[in-house]
């Protein structure tokens, strides 16, 4: 609708411009023949500045000119979504304008305008539209026919219309300014029409942003939905565990003290009548309880990290200790000289395991009575020596734990080093990120 | 490529052709026609019977040079006609290629653009020395600086003398390095009540106005650009002051056109075309028949010489000519051509703008030819060097009304005992604000 408004208004100032530039060169061709014909010629000279070179053939010329403005125009229409052509021919439509404005010696520039509208028509929304525009506003500006008579001979419709009596010069001089007005009065309307058609645009950008808005925040919601469902779904892990846990502890212990139990009692029951049975009877019970045993540490061991996580570094530490004292009657001392003990999870976990390993060592091979753990630093490393008062070893083998110590300690960029001189030790040195956790 | 393709775009191709070769041949054989605008008569007023003779040998001349060019010219326009019809032709865009103007057309003419600005066509042509004219000739064919038209034809301004009177009061004529003391004392001799009643019959000269004193003072009115005037100049002054004597001598007596006719004055300045045509078979009997008469310089002042005003008339090229080279040639050919500018003494009363042919042998010749056995005509040498020493009056768009201004006012001091100086002071100041409005 509002582009066959915009089209139709610039036909009109094409027509409104074609009556103008035939108005001016007619008005002069046929001032010319008035004057001659009343002999007045030499008069006439002594009041211009300057006169057009051929005024009958200007009209035809402008004419012409006009006609291909109309083909452009035309042109324009039809390849109206080709922008390299359309630039083409709003760049023809500028010079055959400019032609035109020339050929008439800037007596009547309003042809400018049209090409304002053309190029505001075509070319919306593109960069090179300022340019053209640009390129149309310093012409009309410029070729304003009273400033460039200034300093060019420009011969001036007002000479001719002067030639008349004062009132045949009023009807010509207004329907000239009348002309001129017209084709402002259109261009004015062209660019409200223009203005109102852009508010329209605008208010379909604000639409759409509205609509980016809800989205967006619809997906913020769905993300933190998202979030809610990881943290159950975690949780949901966690029960898992402890289910997992608990059915093993019902699985392998239940059972083992199930069978136990009930061996006892019918041991209880056959002691005294058959003792030799009953011993028998016993050792098989004694082998089920070792069984289970290994199952419980089994299952502990997977507790155990939990334990750390649980109770931290110092407390687990400590508790493993009680735990193993109240099993053996091994003496075992821990001494700690970092305070607080507080490492990243994977060091205080290769912390947690070494000591573990070595204890488990003590006790299984060395056969000690006495184990001494210290925690200290030096400098930036952390040490760790873990010696005991066993039998120790003549030489290091590995697969009693140790290959598995020297593991996780390379892992952390540490060393270990193996003693087996007054009993076996272990040192572990860690470098410490401190830096970063201690400031 | 379809067939139909490739049979269109060789009709195409032989069409353009077919255009070419047809362009070619038409303009070969094309005639060119160059259009001259002259008028009939003469350009100084003076009857003269051999209007078209030097056009058309200049035509016949050309012709032959150029086969394929035809000159044509409207026969018949008299001079008073000819600045209205000329007018027609510019403001219809139909302007002859080369045409005569008139000194009062030729600044409206240049400046609004008629005229070709010559000096590239000048500088292009390496036959062409512009030093060949007369220097005031061509300083009366520049506006503005620039050379828009070249000299044709000059005329000098003479001082004529009554010998009769002369003789009759036992005076000789003058010299022609005489000067205002010469001319003031002479008037005053002559100046005279002859029949006794009371008022004077006798005067001492006829027209003599402060502008012939002004030029032979060695003054300038205007500057060349007609932004600055100079009447408070002591030579201009003192020339009006010169004047003012001269005309009181005549006790407030108007001198008329009569009181000369019937001899009874001593001087009048006479262009030379008067003197040429009046002087000689057949107009001789025409004019001035009542006694005997000579033509010599203007009387020098005391910072001059015996300088005048000279007339030129100027031919030049229309601004808008397609045959600009053509033109140019044919120009050239009436103003530079030596054979054709010693046909204007044979056929025309002005003089040669060339001076090689104004002072050669031939030209004194010619003019003695037409003269009485026991007179003698003024020399052509003298001639050459009034042209050469010659004022030509300023070209610029005011200097019309400018001068005349002046001129009313400076008549007004010289008829009422005004304060001279003082006048003339103020005179400055009016000419100065319209120069600069």
């Amino acid at each position: 609708m509002q582009q066959v408004k915009l089209r139709d208004i610039r036909v009109l100032m094409m027509a409104v411009n074609f009556i103008g530039v035939l108005f001016t060169t007619v008005s002069v061709a046929a001032t010319t023949e008035w004057i001659c014909s009343r002999y007045e010629a030499r008069d006439f000279l002594d009041t211009v500045h300057a006169i057009p070179v051929q005024p009958r053939m200007n009209v035809i010329v402008v004419t012409a000119l006009y006609l291909i403005l109309v083909a452009v125009f035309i042109a324009q229409e039809r390849y109206v979504n080709q922008t390299g052509r359309i630039y083409l021919l709003l760049v023809l439509e500028f010079m055959i304008s400019a032609v035109i404005v020339g050929v008439m010696n800037f007596n009547y520039n309003g042809l400018f305008f049209l090409v304002f509208t053309g190029v505001m028509y075509h070319a919306k929304g593109d960069k090179g539209k300022y340019l053209v525009i640009c390129l149309a506003l310093i012409s009309f500006l410029l070729t304003d026919s009273k400033l460039l008579s200034i300093n060019f001979d420009l011969y001036s419709i007002n000479d001719y219309f002067n030639f008349y009596d004062a009132s045949v010069q009023q009807y010509l001089l207004g329907a000239y300014n009348l002309l001129n007005s017209l084709n402002i009065i259109l261009f004015i309307i062209y660019c409200i029409l223009m203005i109102q058609q852009q508010r329209g645009t605008i208010d379909e950008v604000n639409l759409l942003y509205e609509e980016i808005r809800k989205t967006n925040q619809d997906l913020e919601n769905a993300n933190h939905q998202l979030k809610e469902y990881a943290k159950i779904t975690e949780r949901m892990g966690e029960t898992r565990e402890r289910n997992r846990l608990a059915r093993e502890i019902h699985d392998t212990l239940g059972h083992t003290l199930t069978g136990i139990s009930v061996g006892i009692d019918a041991c209880i029951a056959m002691v005294e009548l058959a003792p030799r049975e009953a011993k028998n009877h016993l050792e098989r019970i004694s082998a089920v309880a070792r069984n289970g045993l290994l199952d419980i540490r089994r299952s502990v061991n997977e507790l155990k990290p939990d334990a750390l996580e649980r109770l931290g570094l110092e407390s687990s530490i400590t508790k493993m200790i009680t735990d193993m004292k109240s099993v053996t009657d091994m003496q075992i001392f821990f001494d700690c000289r970092i305070k607080p003990l507080k490492f990243d999870q994977d060091e205080e976990s290769a912390i947690y395991r070494v000591i573990q390993e070595s204890l488990t060592n003590a006790m299984r091979h060395g056969k000690a009575s006495r184990v001494r753990i210290v925690m200290e630093r030096q400098e930036d490393t952390a040490v760790l020596t873990i010696n005991d008062n066993g039998i120790g070893c003549s030489e290091i083998k590995n697969g009693f734990g140790t290959k598995h110590i020297m593991e996780r300690i390379g892992m952390l960029n540490g060393t270990v080093e193996f003693k087996s001189e007054n009993g076996f030790s272990v040192i572990a040195r860690i470098p410490i990120r401190w830096g970063e956790e201690y400031d | 490529m379809s067939r139909k393709k490739k049979i269109s775009i060789a009709a195409g191709l032989f069409g353009i052709l077919a255009l070419l070769a047809g362009g070619l041949i038409y303009q070969s054989n094309r005639v060119v026609v160059l259009e001259v605008g002259i008028f009939a008569g003469s350009n100084w007023d003076v009857a003269n019977a051999n209007s078209y003779v030097i056009i058309d040998k200049a035509v016949e001349k050309f012709e032959a040079e150029h086969t394929n060019v035809k000159v044509h010219y409207y026969s018949g326009i008299r001079k008073e006609d000819y600045s209205e019809w000329f007018s027609r032709q510019v403001l219809r865009g139909r302007e002859p290629d080369v045409f005569m103007v008139l000194g009062e057309d030729f600044n409206q003419f240049a400046e609004i653009g008629i005229m070709k600005d010559l000096e590239p066509l000048m500088m292009a042509d390496q036959d062409f020395q512009k030093e060949s004219y007369y220097s005031t000739a061509l300083q009366a064919g520049q506006y503005g600086g620039r050379q828009y038209a070249l000299p044709y034809e000059t005329v000098p301004t003479l001082m004529f003398v009554n010998k009769s009177l002369l003789n009759r009061e036992g005076l000789s004529v003058p010299d022609n390095d005489w000067t205002w003391d010469d001319l003031y004392q002479i008037c005053r001799q002559i100046t005279k009540d002859r029949d006794g009643d009371g008022l004077l019959d006798q005067f001492g000269t006829y027209n003599y106005g402060w502008t012939e004193a002004v030029y032979s003072n060695g003054a300038e009115l205007f500057d060349e650009n007609g932004t600055e005037s100079y009447f408070n100049d002591e030579r201009v002054t003192e020339a009006v002051r010169f004047t003012k004597q001269i005309t009181d001598l005549n006790q407030r007596q108007k001198v008329s056109k009569d009181d000369f006719d019937s001899g009874n004055v001593a001087f009048m300045p006479l262009p030379f075309t008067e003197y040429r045509t009046y002087k000689t078979y057949p107009y001789k009997i025409k004019k001035y028949t009542k006694f005997q008469w000579d033509c010599i310089t203007l009387p020098a002042g005391p910072e001059g010489g015996n300088t005048s005003m000279i007339n030129t008339l100027l031919m030049g090229i229309s601004n808008h000519t397609e045959e600009e080279q053509l033109a140019w040639e044919f120009l050239k050919l009436l103003t530079y051509d030596e054979e054709i500018q010693m046909d204007l003494f044979r056929y025309s009363q002005g003089v040669s703008v060339l001076r090689e042919v104004t002072t050669s042998r031939e030209t004194g010749e010619i003019l003695q030819a037409d003269m009485e056995k026991n007179e003698k005509f003024i020399d052509n040498n003298l001639v050459s060097d009034v042209i050469e020493n010659g004022v030509v009056t300023p070209k610029f768009p005011k200097y019309a009304d400018a001068i005349a201004m002046a001129d009313n006012e400076i008549n007004r001091i010289i008829e009422d005992d005004d304060n001279i100086d003082n006048s003339m002071r103020i005179l400055q100041r009016q000419i100065g604000k319209y120069l600069r409005r």
